[in-house]
């Protein structure tokens, strides 16, 4: 098997990419539905690689039932940042903290940011939290010290204490993108349904799936133009989800 | 049911500390992981770090620290079983994220050379499961405990007292009265291990073990056997029945999941050292009857004999076009999800390959597939034998495989496998019986078969490759005055003593259905597979229901082409029974020969023992199993074939796992029936809690371990677990050298205590020390890093590299990183190859060797069994009657033939294992668990439901003839 596999030829998009200003990048990824297996193991890490406590999901999988026995079916629906092009979270932020990157990506920055629950209520796909201070293992005969430990969310080298009370949600792991690697949800999917990389680069495997007709636009309605999308699956299907 | 979670559990503790004072609770108690000191100071770091982080910022991708390889230790997984190999990600020695090997081929396809740079590796996360992914929460377990409890309350009272491990390990080895401060107990003595270490004497124990089988077989008398060991009598358990072997069987050692590595290191210490025959695993709790039903399909005619055969086959899923599950999945279980999923998920995509899955739960395979089968729970030979008579009826199947009677007529047709499919059956008064051999039909030797060819009888050598036998499928007649039929005659015979429809009645599924699945799966010549795993063979007829399904291969003769059904790439022998310089078969000061009938009557014939008074047996024989996992409890509580003294219970929980698991805890609570009792656990877990004493062990995470690969994968795999981060349980003194508590900690220490052989300064030999856990799996490695063949030894590990693994493992010492101690042992050479193993977690062939030609590049090459003649000629102990050489869909049946029927009673309850949870390993997995409920769930038919007036999220009682009580 000479050919290299999928998760080799996006990183191999990534340097590209690097290469370029930050403005002539644009990060997106393309989710495809018909790969999804509701495994949960993207949900768990970015948790690990990112150290979310409850109640804050950067990702998580959504299932759906549909149909009558013996002619059933279960759908499975990551959601995430879309990363939207029309940010609702971005125009409901009053202090400038969240804001669109030249890149695509929605940033919140930690320092500025004052956790403003209108920010976490105005995004349509729940991708946005309020990190409430909650600890697992609060409680416990020892809160442990790995959620504590730091992590390296924008770039930045830092522990928990500086995110508690604030806006929190994907970023698409630009901390790794900008190291050359892949987000920790793509990489670890066990069945390879997340394409991602640099949609301004033709040659990227991101780029040529986004040609594909039959994206679906989560809440094309709400008029947000996301930039992660899904492939894979027809309006009614993921509606199954999204309901 | 409420879940009995270990926070429950750990909540009600009632432990008395080191101090005396007792505390309810675990909140501040020193036996949990809470008052451990190496953590408090992880704690410090961490709360250190919030001052470093403040102080100023990398710059963008420098910042990452772990995208560097100093920050890397490779391992090996074990939240289940499938021991994926891991990328272990360590920020000042707290283990931060876990994540797929890309030098692996479980974690990636291709994966990455072996020769790549580990700073390139650094920067490629292979796949990994979400279970994988949380291992941090079971490692960092806020309910470890890390110190030895001893019981203060009566077993299961969860009272417990903090003892010094040393002071455990001798009141388990001199016995005494261990629980005088228990009441009841006042006065009861246990017997301590020194006691039950009764046989010591290597030379008599070898003498013996021969006597006794020949007792067994009645070639001896038992009269002869007591005159001639006079002196040695009192060391058995029975002089009467010198066959039971000696008094060391009674202590018996019940290891849940053990993986390679610790398996070796603990049988070693049991059977070759202690001398007791009585260890076990848990395979027959989890999907053994699969093992077995392929090894007596591809059992190896050799010398007029059945030789070995292979346990476990799987798709070369990449390049089938057609794979129909049996009762599991590429998604969930399995062996395992993380090496599965993206083949399949790539196929659907790309529209090259279609799935099929017979389950009775609607699976997450399932819902990926062209067809479900939704069939009755254990019915799966029916729906196979329904398929068989249609590819028969249809002539779907492969004549010209089919007719190949050995290897040289296999290999004409460029087929690297046979099956005896055209071999002759000597058909008996009660059925078939043998398969023909050669003398008695008059054409050749008797340890040669017989098949037709073109209507005369002629011997097979089925392993020949010269003469090619090319064998008449149908035959039905006298060969020299015995009636006989071909294998296949017997076969279609049985498919067509039913018609599909019929077959379908009995498994629940429509004749177009299964019509439908055996068109589709006749319709990609060899780019087909019918795949099966747990959910066929976890009933009483499961060995049955494995055979039929492997059947189906053998009919499309799929085995070893590119897109079939292969046999994997293996693994290097860590071992070093090949050419590794350490062979651990090889290495004893002193190897006891451990003898008697297990305590679970499995690996011996109920007719070959002196127990034997007719049918039926007092309690089920296994001649074929291994591994009876579920008989240990319940056989000690009947005292068949013998009572016991101790059990060990280790990293397992049978009174989570076994059927009948509240028997099982009923006869744990028994002092005369279990009279010692301790277990070696990383938790106080729902069976460790009836426990005389726990033994905290080391996490997967702590340690080290040389699992082996799953067959799934093309390439050779040999993976090695090695300590990522500094074991939490306390630090004892064992031999004289430090390490930490952990399972080979206590055995080394009982080792000790005991004298026993091979174990301490000389236990490999003459300077050659066996005192920690480290001792054995360096040399483990070590033999890895050799190679099984001359000249394969990986490279040295350069001067970059070298500086790589002392960064990485910087954060370590002792056990788990003690270069001049290994360097001592392997040598400079040998030392520097290991490091190379060490850094890529493992050994990995690349992926340029998975294929040859349009075939597998490692290829099985032998036969397939369509009858297995060693089943056939075996007697069921309850029954008295001979198995079957051929599949048969019978229903499930209980010990006396008997089919079991709840009257009253119109519903299955099943088992599966979801993605997120390996038994009781996962529980505390919150990253994971946190979309499941608190309670445990039942899923039902949603139209069984309405029937019942059952809501979604409701309440609902569950009885069943075994349990009218309910829950």
């Amino acid at each position: 098997m000479a050919e290299q596999g999928m998760l080799e030829q996006m990183r191999a998009d990534l340097p590209r990419a690097l290469a370029k200003p930050p403005e002539q990048r644009r990060w997106g990824m393309i989710v495809d539905i018909e790969k999804c297996i509701g495994c949960h193991a993207c949900t768990v890490a970015c948790k690990a690689e990112n150290k979310t406590p409850r109640g804050v999901d950067y990702r998580f999988v959504k299932t759906a039932e549909d149909g009558k026995y013996p002619d059933v079916q279960h759908y499975y629906m990551p959601n995430l940042c879309m990363q939207c092009d029309d940010a609702p979270c971005v125009k409901a932020c009053k202090d400038g903290s969240v804001t669109k990157g030249v890149d695509g990506v929605v940033r919140i920055d930690y320092k500025k940011n004052s956790g403003d629950p209108h920010v976490t209520a105005a995004c349509p796909y729940g991708a946005m939290s309020t990190d409430e201070g909650e600890y697992y293992t609060e409680g416990t005969p020892q809160r442990e010290a790995y959620e504590d430990a730091a992590t390296f969310e924008y770039g930045q080298k830092a522990d928990r204490k500086g995110k508690i009370g604030k806006n929190r949600k994907c970023h698409y792991c630009m901390h790794r993108v900008d190291a050359g690697m892949l987000p920790a949800c793509v990489t670890t999917c066990i069945g390879e349904a997340n394409y991602f990389g640099d949609l301004n680069d033709p040659k990227s495997l991101v780029a040529q799936k986004a040609k594909n007709k039959g994206l679906y636009v989560f809440k094309a309605d709400q008029g947000t133009k996301p930039i992660t999308r899904y492939l894979g699956a027809d309006a009614y299907s993921c509606a199954k989800c999204h309901e | 049911m409420k879940k009995i979670a270990k926070q429950e559990i750990a909540d009600q503790a009632e432990v008395i500390d080191e101090k005396g004072v007792s505390r309810r609770g675990f909140l501040k108690c020193g036996a949990f992981l809470g008052g451990s000191l190496l953590v408090t100071s992880q704690m410090e770091w961490a709360l250190g770090m919030v001052a470093k982080a403040e102080a100023g910022m990398l710059a963008p991708g420098d910042a990452y620290e772990l995208a560097k390889a100093e920050s890397i230790i490779y391992g090996a997984c074990l939240q289940c079983h499938t021991a994926c190999t891991i990328k272990g990600k360590i920020l000042n020695g707290v283990l931060v994220k876990i994540d797929g090997n890309p030098y692996s081929a479980m974690n990636m396809t291709p994966h990455l050379d072996y020769k790549t740079d580990p700073q390139e590796a650094a920067k490629v996360d292979g796949h990994l499961c979400p279970k994988g992914q949380a291992g941090i929460q079971s490692l960092y377990d806020p309910y470890r405990i890390v110190k030895v409890l001893k019981r203060a309350g009566k077993r299961g009272e969860n009272k417990w007292e903090v003892v010094s491990f040393d002071q455990a390990v001798s009141e388990i080895v001199n016995g005494g009265k261990l629980f005088m401060h228990v009441s009841g107990e006042k006065s009861r003595v246990v017997k301590g291990l020194k006691e039950t270490y009764a046989l010591r004497d290597s030379k008599v124990a070898k003498a013996m073990a021969a006597d006794a089988k020949a007792v067994g077989k009645k070639k001896m008398s038992v009269a002869d056997f007591k005159a001639k060991y006079a002196q040695h009598l009192d060391t058995l358990i029975d002089p009467n029945h010198p066959d039971l072997g000696p008094k060391n069987n009674k202590f018996v050692i019940q290891n849940g999941r053990i993986e390679h590595g610790r398996k070796e290191f603990s049988k070693r210490w049991l059977k070759d050292s202690f001398g007791s025959v009585n260890w076990y695993e848990h395979t027959s709790i989890c999907e053994q009857s699969h093992h077995i039903g392929y090894n007596e399909m591809t059992r190896k005619w050799k010398d007029g004999k059945w030789g070995k055969g292979k346990h476990h086959m799987k798709p070369d899923i990449y390049n089938s076009k057609y794979i129909l599950y049996f009762g599991t999945g590429a998604f969930e279980a399995n062996f395992g999800p993380t090496n599965l999923a993206r083949k399949v998920t790539k196929g659907l995509s790309e529209g090259t390959l279609k799935i099929a899955v017979a389950d009775p739960r609607f699976s997450k395979t399932a819902a990926k597939a062209q067809q479900w089968l939704p069939l009755k729970p254990g019915t799966d030979a029916a729906l196979a034998y329904g398929m068989i008579r249609w590819i028969i009826d249809n002539k779907r199947y492969d004549a010209q495989y089919l007719t190949a009677a050995n290897k040289a007529a296999a290999n004409a047709v460029k087929e690297t496998t046979w099956s005896n499919a055209s071999h002759l059956v000597k058909v008996e008064k009660d059925g078939p019986g043998a398969l023909l051999r050669a003398d008695e039909a008059g054409v050749g030797a008797q340890d040669e078969f017989v098949a037709m060819v073109a209507g005369k009888p002629a011997a097979v050598n089925p392993n020949d490759d010269k003469i090619a036998v090319v064998g008449d499928l149908v035959f039905s007649g006298e060969v020299n005055g015995i009636k006989v039929k071909s294998v296949f005659t017997l076969l279609t015979e049985m498919a067509r003593s039913k018609l599909v429809a019929k077959w379908g009645e009995e498994c629940g599924i429509a004749e177009t259905d299964i019509a439908r699945a055996a068109k589709d799966f006749t319709s990609f010549g060899k780019q087909a597979v019918a795949e099966l795993y747990r959910g066929p063979v976890q009933h009483t007829n499961g060995y049955y229901n494995a055979q039929a399904v492997i059947l189906l291969n053998v009919l499309i003769g799929n085995a070893d082409w590119k897109g079939g059904l292969q046999a994997g790439g293996g693994h290097w022998h860590e071992d070093g029974t090949k050419k590794g310089p350490y062979n651990i078969k090889k290495l004893y000061a002193d190897k006891v020969k451990s003898f008697g009938v297990t305590l679970t009557r499995e690996k011996h014939k109920y007719e070959d023992s002196t127990l034997f008074s007719g049918y039926p047996a007092k309690r089920c024989w296994y001649p074929f199993s291994g591994n009876v996992y579920q008989e240990i409890i319940p056989s000690a509580a009947m005292g068949y074939p013998y009572t016991i003294d101790a059990l060990m219970i280790h990293k397992g929980s049978p009174a989570l796992t076994t059927p009948g698991a509240n028997k099982n805890i009923e006869i744990l609570q028994d002092l005369k029936k279990i009279p010692l009792l301790f277990a070696s656990d990383i938790v106080i877990g729902e069976t460790s809690m009836y426990a005389d004493y726990i033994f905290p062990d080391t996490a997967i995470w702590e340690r080290w371990g040389t699992p082996h690969a799953t067959p799934d994968l093309l390439t050779a795999v040999s993976k090695v677990r090695q300590p990522m981060v500094q074991a939490m349980t306390e630090t004892v003194e064992v031999f004289g050298v430090k390490q930490p508590m952990g399972m080979e900690a206590l055995l080394l220490a009982i080792a000790e205590r005991l004298n026993l052989p091979n174990h301490g300064k000389d236990g490999f030999g003459k300077d050659q020390p066996l005192e920690r856990s480290d001792d054995w799996f360096i040399r483990m490695t070590a033999n890895l890093a050799q190679g099984d063949k001359p000249d394969t030894q990986v490279p040295a590990a350069s001067k970059e590299e070298q500086e790589i693994y002392a960064k990485a493992h910087k954060h370590l010492s002792g056990y788990a990183y003690d270069p001049q101690r290994w360097r001592k042992i392997l040598g400079d050479d040998m030392f520097m190859r290991t490091i190379t193993v060490l850094n890529r977690g493992g050994r990995f062939e690349d992926d340029e060797h998975a294929y040859k030609g349009d075939k597998v590049h490692h290829q099985y090459k032998g036969p397939f069994n369509l009858y297995a003649e060693k089943v056939a000629m075996a007697k069921h102990p309850g029954t008295g009657k001979n198995f079957s050489g051929l599949a048969l869909a019978e229903p499930i049946l209980d010990f006396h033939g008997k089919e079991v029927v709840d009257a009253g009673y119109d519903m299955t309850l099943i088992t599966y294992k979801d993605i997120v949870g390996g038994q009781s390993r996962t529980i505390g997995n919150y990253w994971a668990q946190g979309r499941e409920l608190a309670e445990n769930y039942i899923l039902m038919n949603s139209q069984d439901a309405k029937k019942l007036g059952i809501k979604d999220g409701g309440q609902a009682k569950i009885l069943s003839a075994s349990n009218k009580v309910g829950m």
